[in-house]
């Protein structure tokens, strides 16, 4: 069954259209890529879809409820979460502090909420540094943190946005690791990543943005040899690959 | 030494209730009534720091407009004393009520708006209120302000407590206050609450992402910060016996209440406390000749030279210039407040 169905969204500023007429679905427990050059809308879509920005045209379904219009927080609590491009600690709280935030969407009792926090932070492996200020980790477990802490709340449409971006490759090793497993835990993911080869790896399926368009969708395989997007974004060296 | 977080929990609340048991038996031993006068203003200046600190401390929204709600409590307080004959004890209750309103009109107006904006719109709207008060003449005597002294004798059936003859009464209503919102400010900070109002503080578009409605939790934070300044207020309007609005409705009194917090440490249970133990203390003596007069008594300062007789009639004067200097040099070495310095301090040495 189709968890998310993005129906002709647009969004404008403007005159710019920074998404036009995007359609795709998703399958409930698959991990679908969404990539394209820089400016091509990837986060504007995942904003549109996560409540930040009513689109301006075109339905977003989630579970088969229409989510247009709801806030972030709705959005949350109905079980979409997204982690952000550029990390967003809570950096005066403790790293356990910050999960608890997320746990505390699920739940009105601390203990509870603390309990489920170190849960997810021994699944991102992060339960060492429980104690420490959020904003000393370095960028690494940053990015851990922020899965943590999205996982707390547990969604069921996870999106995942550049969480490898600015990793080194045994971070970014940790991280495809740590999106597959939460897949063989049922999860649905979204996953924005300009790592070709880690995108390659884990989708099940690809959407590729082109300003503001959907340019192609199909399995990985389809979507490295359509011409098109080699002409518009991988380019002649990963086509000769 | 280190203790586990349990036992450092236990002690802090066993020095708290040894400090309250203290301070409990002041008036037995204390009998000036100036002393008195100082550790009251003390204990109000924690009270309205401790409540603002729950929106612009834990929250992260630095309102400079609390003399809103400071004012209404205090007007209501003395107006139904005074017209309806309804008790100060009554009274302030009823300016709670009226603050809660007047906080969710304030809170939709000005938490559309976001960091300097929004301390903008709160001085704005408290400006407007001030002369709104000016002006209706009908309802708070305008500038000539409202004397009420004479307060109802507080009673237990027919027994009489206390006729409010001394400062003793006083004493104790501002000592159980500022317990109360002490209490109040730990409370909602172990709490969901307060995780949703750090959450927020720290950054708010995570905070909404995290299943947090930011619109909502901080108009729960303004109400009870507005609720306990209202009750600040009610206590001065009694205590002091007179309400003009540039005293309970000025920007002095805004920035007041957040000096408070700035100088003690932002965030912090123990901020306003010691920010108000600092502050109070230090206007008082400013604004007394004890500085000339010490200084002449150590023998630095002959009082017949010409820097001694200049110092002897102006430094007095110019108590808000000195306030104003040494503010400015806590805010420059010490940005995290007292309570944040010596945090810093003591860690750096444990760490090393």
């Amino acid at each position: 069954m189709a968890i998310l169905v993005i129906e002709h969204v647009s969004k404008f500023f403007g005159g710019l259209a920074a998404n036009s007429d995007v359609s795709f679905s998703m399958e409930e427990g698959s991990i679908m890529g969404l990539i394209g050059p820089n400016g091509a809308g990837k986060t504007t879509l995942f904003n549109c879809i996560t409540g930040y920005y009513p689109p301006s045209k075109g339905v977003i379904w989630f579970e088969g409820r229409k989510m247009n219009g709801l806030q972030p927080d709705k959005v949350c609590k109905l079980g979409m979460a997204r982690t952000w491009q550029k990390v967003r600690p809570l950096a005066k709280m403790t790293v356990l502090d910050n999960v608890v935030v997320g746990a505390l969407a699920r739940t009105n009792s601390l203990r509870v909420a603390r309990e489920m926090a170190m849960a997810q932070l021994e699944v991102v492996r992060l339960h060492g540094k429980a104690g420490f200020l959020a904003g000393g980790l370095p960028i690494g477990e940053r990015k851990k943190l922020e899965v943590a802490r999205v996982l707390a709340t547990g969604p069921k449409l996870l999106l995942l946005d550049e969480v490898m971006g600015g990793l080194n490759p045994a971070e970014s090793e940790e991280i495809i690791q740590l999106i597959l497993d939460i897949r063989t835990r049922g999860l649905t993911q979204m996953v924005i990543e300009h790592d070709m080869k880690a995108i390659m790896r884990i989708s099940d399926r690809i959407v590729v943005l082109n300003s503001g368009e959907k340019l192609a969708e199909g399995s990985p395989d389809e979507v490295v040899n359509n011409q098109d997007v080699v002409d518009a974004y991988l380019g002649e060296s990963h086509a000769e690959d | 030494m280190t203790f586990s977080p349990s036992t450092r929990t236990g002690l802090s609340a066993g020095a708290a209730l040894l400090l309250l048991a203290a301070l409990a038996i002041v008036p037995r031993f204390v009998q000036s009534p100036y002393a008195l006068h100082v550790l009251i203003l003390i204990f109000l200046s924690t009270i309205m720091g401790q409540a603002w600190n729950i929106l612009g401390g834990y929250t992260g929204q630095y309102s400079v407009g609390h003399a809103a709600y400071f004012g209404v409590g205090a007007y209501v307080t003395v107006s139904l004393m005074l017209h309806r004959q309804i008790a100060p004890w009554v009274g302030m209750w009823a300016g709670a009520a009226a603050v809660v309103v007047v906080a969710l009109v304030i809170g939709s107006i000005c938490f559309r708006l976001r960091g300097p904006y929004f301390v903008l719109a709160s001085i704005a709207v408290t400006e407007i209120m001030r002369l709104v008060a000016t002006n209706l003449k009908d309802l708070t005597n305008g500038a000539e302000g409202i004397l009420a002294t004479e307060i109802p004798p507080l009673k237990f059936g027919a027994t009489v407590i206390t006729d409010f003859g001394s400062k003793v009464p006083f004493y104790y209503i501002g000592l159980g206050l500022a317990v109360l919102t002490i209490l109040v400010t730990w409370a909602v900070t172990h709490s969901k609450l307060g995780y949703c109002f750090q959450a927020i503080r720290e950054d708010q578009d995570a905070a909404h992402s995290l299943g947090i409605n930011p619109t909502l939790y901080k108009n729960i934070a303004l109400a009870i910060s507005a609720v306990l300044t209202s009750f600040a207020g009610a206590f001065y309007a009694i205590y002091v016996g007179f309400v003009d609005p540039p005293t309970v409705l000025g920007l002095d009194l805004s920035v007041q209440i957040v000096l408070i917090c700035i100088i003690g440490g932002i965030g912090t249970i123990q901020g306003p406390m010691v920010g108000a133990c600092i502050l109070v203390p230090l206007s008082e003596i400013l604004r007394s000749n004890a500085v000339p007069e010490l200084l002449m008594k150590w023998g630095w300062m002959n009082g017949e030279s010409g820097i001694g007789l200049f110092l002897k009639e102006n430094l007095a004067h110019a108590h808000v210039l000195i306030y104003g200097i040494l503010v400015v040099l806590v805010i420059l070495y010490m940005p995290e407040g007292l309570v944040g310095f010596l945090r810093r301090v003591t860690r750096g040495r444990r760490a090393a």
